[in-house]
């Protein structure tokens, strides 16, 4: 499977480039429109290169959710709902980005700290602590 | 100990700053009917944004919401990929800029918003999504759903150090036909445009036309309002966007091609061949796309020999 996801990436990159040279279109709205994504991206027009940059790097994240664990039938639509500056976020910073999950997993001097801390009102880890109402 | 808790926390916090201003939100707010999905193991994501959909009228669960957001390796959920289903529901997000006014605005205003927290320490991180409901400037007090709590009242000034650790980001949900109080019209814009490669063409066109509403020569939101409109069939609509595009903006190839297109398909061969040339002379970058459009009109009218009615 590890194997597959390695082979995944370029083999995507050159499906892509495939359908570039056989003259087929990048995305537009419809046939014959000019999409509104071309205008909205800090109103400057995009050229074609960067547009063939922004699809890259949409199969490039795809492939790394993939990798990450995500359902194979999940991973179009949650890049489709991404704007391109997104995308280009998540491509580069996956794995740095803070994940909001709300659990601690921390050993018991780390759960000390936090309740001193908690106590300040520097942290909101613990709901049963009343926290200062002056700073 | 005292050195390691306040590394990072020099500047002065937004609060204090807030509460000498205290009679610009006299009144306590609390959006009480916000509805409340306590989260299981790792799921603040989908439990918070269920909350926030909820409101907006879309009955989302975190289970159906959490195969859409949670990444399994990281085990959690990533803001993006919270913005990113929101809109797979139809739904715009908005990320607000980093300050307290803009999140109680936006709550004063009816919009619950969606916050990430850090709740431990910048070295001890504990990330975590949750909505604030209310606030009460005057007893210095934020209301959160968060977590397992319905109502977590903490005082402003503890939300906001755990605010700050996430970078001070939060961001509305709002339904397609109103707009954030505290939108720019690029941002927003931006936000919308999504939704079009999801094919949620009806909440495009109603977004495009409440940001029309408050700015109404955008040229970005004209032309969206165009193709969501002839995405839906309406080619009459769509006609009337594109013109309003071009009235405002006569040298856009964009809203000249697309009006030129909409025009040939409706058989109006003599109007769009005008409106495509003109597009193709003033030539740019997307000179290619304008090309087309006016060969592919010459090919008809030349073949057919036949011009439809002005």
């Amino acid at each position: 499977m590890n194997k597959l996801r390695r082979i995944a990436k370029p083999v995507s990159h050159l499906v892509v480039l495939g359908l570039l040279v056989l003259g087929i279109h990048l995305p537009a709205a419809q046939a014959g429109l000019i999409s509104t994504e071309t205008v909205v991206n800090a109103e400057q027009v995009q050229q074609d290169r960067e547009r063939l940059r922004d699809m890259l790097t949409r199969e490039d994240v795809k492939n790394q959710l993939l990798a990450r664990g995500v359902s194979p039938d999940q991973i179009e639509a949650r890049v489709d709902g991404l704007t391109d500056s997104e995308v280009q976020t998540l491509a580069a910073k996956i794995d740095q980005l803070p994940a909001g999950a709300g659990v601690l997993e921390v050993a018991l001097v780390v759960f000390l700290v936090l309740l001193v801390t908690d106590i300040l009102g520097y942290t909101d880890i613990f709901p049963f602590v009343k926290k200062p109402a002056k700073r | 100990m005292g050195l390691l808790l306040t590394a990072g926390c020099a500047a002065p916090l937004q609060t204090d700053r807030l509460l000498q201003t205290a009679r610009a939100f006299p009144q306590p707010v609390e959006l009480s009917e916000v509805p409340f999905f306590p989260q299981e193991a790792y799921q603040c994501g989908p439990a918070a944004l269920a909350s926030a959909l909820n409101w907006t009228g879309v009955p989302a669960t975190p289970e159906a919401l959490a195969p859409q957001v949670y990444l399994p390796e990281r085990k959690g959920s990533l803001q993006l990929e919270l913005l990113a289903a929101a809109r797979r529901h139809g739904r715009i997000p908005y990320v607000l800029r980093p300050q307290l006014e803009s999140l109680f605005a936006e709550v004063a205003s009816g919009n619950p918003v969606l916050v990430l927290q850090n709740l431990g320490l910048s070295w001890i991180p504990k990330w975590h999504y949750a909505v604030v409901v209310g606030f009460d400037l005057p007893r210095n007090q934020i209301v959160l759903r968060s977590g397992l709590k319905q109502r977590h009242v903490i005082p402003i000034h503890v939300f906001e150090r755990t605010w700050r650790r996430g970078n001070y980001w939060a961001t509305v949900v709002m339904p397609p036909d109103r707009l954030p109080h505290t939108a720019e019209e690029l941002p927003y814009l931006q936000s919308v445009v999504p939704l079009e490669r999801l094919k949620r063409w009806r909440e495009a066109a109603a977004a495009y036309n409440a940001a029309l509403k408050r700015w109404p020569k955008s040229l970005p939101a004209q032309l969206g309002r165009g193709n969501s409109l002839y995405a839906l069939g309406d080619l009459h609509g769509a006609e009337q966007a594109f013109r309003q595009a071009v009235r405002d903006h006569p040298d856009s190839v964009p809203a000249l091609n697309n009006l030129a297109q909409t025009l040939a398909d409706q058989g109006r061969w003599r109007q769009a061949e005008r409106v495509a040339l003109r597009a193709v002379e003033l030539g740019g970058p997307l000179l290619d796309a304008s090309r087309e459009t006016l060969d592919q009109i010459l090919q008809h009218t030349s073949t057919n020999n036949l011009l439809g009615p002005d």
